[in-house]
């Protein structure tokens, strides 16, 4: 038996049942009590009460084991859910059924309640199924009725509500029983059309996503590829140029020193290019990451001496807050380490002379979060959401450095995404500038993480 | 000036001319090979006081091979090797943590390409002192 819905999600669906079952239990209880109480209605009340009390113990049973097969955030198999959605129906079916038997039967109008069933069941379960559910609802309610009306189980009249001795009128219960399996059918056949067709259209979703996924495997490889390549040239030609520029090869005029100098910052510029785009690709074709604990603190105070003298150049006051709180953490340290360093030098990179950069690391629930804040150039609102798409360069930035990859924060993503962290970005509020924020989980189990 | 007989030995001539222009400029005597075997017919010709050794030739082993192949030969095995490494691109291996483990790969330096020539002469340097 296919079913499409996946099986966190149906287990999800058992949940709502639960749920649904609490406000059932409430409204049985106080429906009895405001018709028995308040309305003066004649009605087996003790039965009734009894019964909120034995869905409450059901109800509270199917919780225990639901909570107990998917323990620990575990997946059950989608067969054992399905069988277990399968008997909560039919089992709510049997109960909707007595409640109306010791509640009037024919006179009471809560078995227009079935329609909810027919709906739930055409939502959770395949169409065959939902027909079979309905099917059930019709034998039991049909059975009911018929029962009660010749006579063979007692009848509970509701009186001082319904008229007496309609379950005995047979013209009357057959015409209920005709419009009452139309109906339930109908909204069968409805439901699971509607259902159908969104299944239908989340399994072509699924097939399309697979399909983008795959075209981007096969996008990075041929990246990978390239890039690889165009270093290989370009290795070469830096070191010749190099060998050329530093008059290994003999001493050169002022204009050649010019020329042979452009040509080599322009390959330096293109090799780092180079560089980023490999680091980025090679990381988003790798699927695992080199887990490991280590000290936060020391990998902040490292990042930060490695740019305390751009700094210092450039008379920024680099100042730092680490929460003591903070400090072993697991995940793959060389590429933490390497991303604050990237985002610390873009801070004093796009922050004027006389500024400040600061740099703040505390706890922040399951999390650790870093923020760098500057009070530099700041971001242009526009420019806000594509900051970490890869080749993107805000105008101001490229004013700052023409020839920046676009591909720091890029990675600076991948990296804190691929460790279950988030990363985002905001203007500050006074005084211009801006701060990245990003979080890192304090806990991540040292297992391989799959793209 | 620089003393040192040194044999690179890569398949990129355009790398190798460059690298000789740098080395030869300090001093040292630099000859070169373009793959493993040519690499071995420089080792018999004359014994190198230092080997520079692409990584990746031909195959992507090739480097790997022939640096096991002369740290098990008894007449070779005391030439430090200093190796040149473009391979992470392809591999993500990262040398520096695999470094020092002999066995596994038996080479005395790591250098990632593109190499700057004083990062060059100063492990050059380095390794020619120790040995």
């Amino acid at each position: 038996m296919e079913n499409l819905l996946k099986s966190n999600s149906l287990i999800g669906r058992a949940y709502w049942l639960i749920w649904l079952r609490w406000v059932a239990i409430v409204t049985l209880a106080g429906a009895t009590f405001v018709a028995g109480e308040g309305l003066g209605v004649s009605l087996p009340a003790s039965a009734l009460y009894t019964m909120s009390g034995l869905l409450l113990v059901y109800n509270l049973v199917l919780y225990g084991l639901l909570r107990y097969w998917s323990r620990g955030g575990r997946e059950t198999s989608p067969t054992k859910t399905d069988a277990i959605l399968g008997f909560q129906i039919s089992a709510d079916l049997f109960i909707l059924a007595t409640i109306l038997h010791f509640s009037g039967g024919i006179e009471n109008p809560f078995s227009f309640f079935f329609v909810f069933h027919m709906i739930i069941a055409s939502i959770l379960r395949p169409r065959w199924q939902s027909y079979l559910q309905a099917t059930l609802a019709v034998v039991l309610f049909g059975g009911l009725l018929l029962l009660e009306g010749a006579g063979v189980i007692p009848h509970y009249d509701l009186t001082g509500f319904a008229g007496h001795g309609l379950y005995r009128n047979g013209t009357f219960v057959l015409g209920f029983l005709f419009v009452f399996t139309i109906t339930l059918y109908l909204v069968v056949y409805m439901t699971t059309s509607i259902t159908e067709q969104l299944r239908e259209r989340q399994k072509e979703l699924e097939k399309a996503n697979e399909l983008l996924q795959e075209k981007d495997q096969v996008k990075n490889e041929y990246v990978l590829r390239v890039t690889h390549d165009i270093k290989g040239h370009l290795a070469a030609i830096e070191s010749c140029l190099e060998v050329v520029a530093n008059g290994m090869l003999g001493p050169l005029n002022d204009k050649q020193k010019d020329f042979v100098g452009r040509a080599h910052r322009r390959t330096t510029k293109c090799m780092a290019f180079v560089m980023a785009l490999l680091k980025l690709t090679r990381m988003k074709l790798s699927g695992r990451l080199d887990v490991e604990r280590f000290s936060l603190r020391i990998c902040v105070l490292s990042s930060l001496s490695s740019v305390q003298s751009r700094a210092r150049e450039k008379s920024i006051v680099l100042d730092h807050r680490i929460d003591p709180a903070v400090d072993q953490i697991a995940g793959e340290a060389v590429l933490i380490e390497e991303t604050i360093t990237n985002m610390l030098f873009n801070a004093v990179k796009y922050t004027p002379a006389g500024g400040r950069v600061g740099l703040e690391v505390k706890p922040d629930g399951d999390f650790v979060q870093v923020k760098i804040t500057d009070t530099g150039i700041g971001i242009p609102e526009t420019a806000l959401p594509h900051i970490f798409q890869e080749f993107y360069r805000a105008e101001n930035a490229r004013a700052v450095e023409r020839d920046g990859t676009g591909l720091g924060l890029a990675f600076a993503k991948q990296v804190v995404e691929r460790h279950g962290g988030r990363i985002w970005v905001e203007n500050n509020p006074a005084g211009g500038g801006t701060t990245f924020t990003f979080t890192l989980p304090s806990n991540l189990t040292p297992a391989p993480v799959q793209v | 000036m620089a003393q040192g007989k040194i044999l690179i030995i890569d398949d990129d001539p355009d790398i190798t001319e460059a690298m000789s222009v740098v080395l030869e400029n300090r001093g040292y005597k630099v000859r070169s090979a373009r793959d493993s075997t040519e690499g071995m017919e420089q080792l018999k010709k004359a014994k190198p006081d230092l080997i520079i050794l692409d990584v990746m030739m031909r195959t992507s082993q090739e480097g790997f091979e022939l640096s096991r192949e002369l740290k098990n030969n008894a007449t070779y095995k005391d030439i430090p090797i200093l190796m040149l490494t473009g391979v992470k691109d392809k591999t993500g291996l990262d040398f520096k943590s695999a470094a020092g483990d002999q066995a596994w790969l038996p080479v005395e330096e790591f250098l990632d390409k593109p190499v700057k020539p004083n990062v060059l002469l100063e492990k050059v340097e380095g390794l020619l002192q120790k040995s």
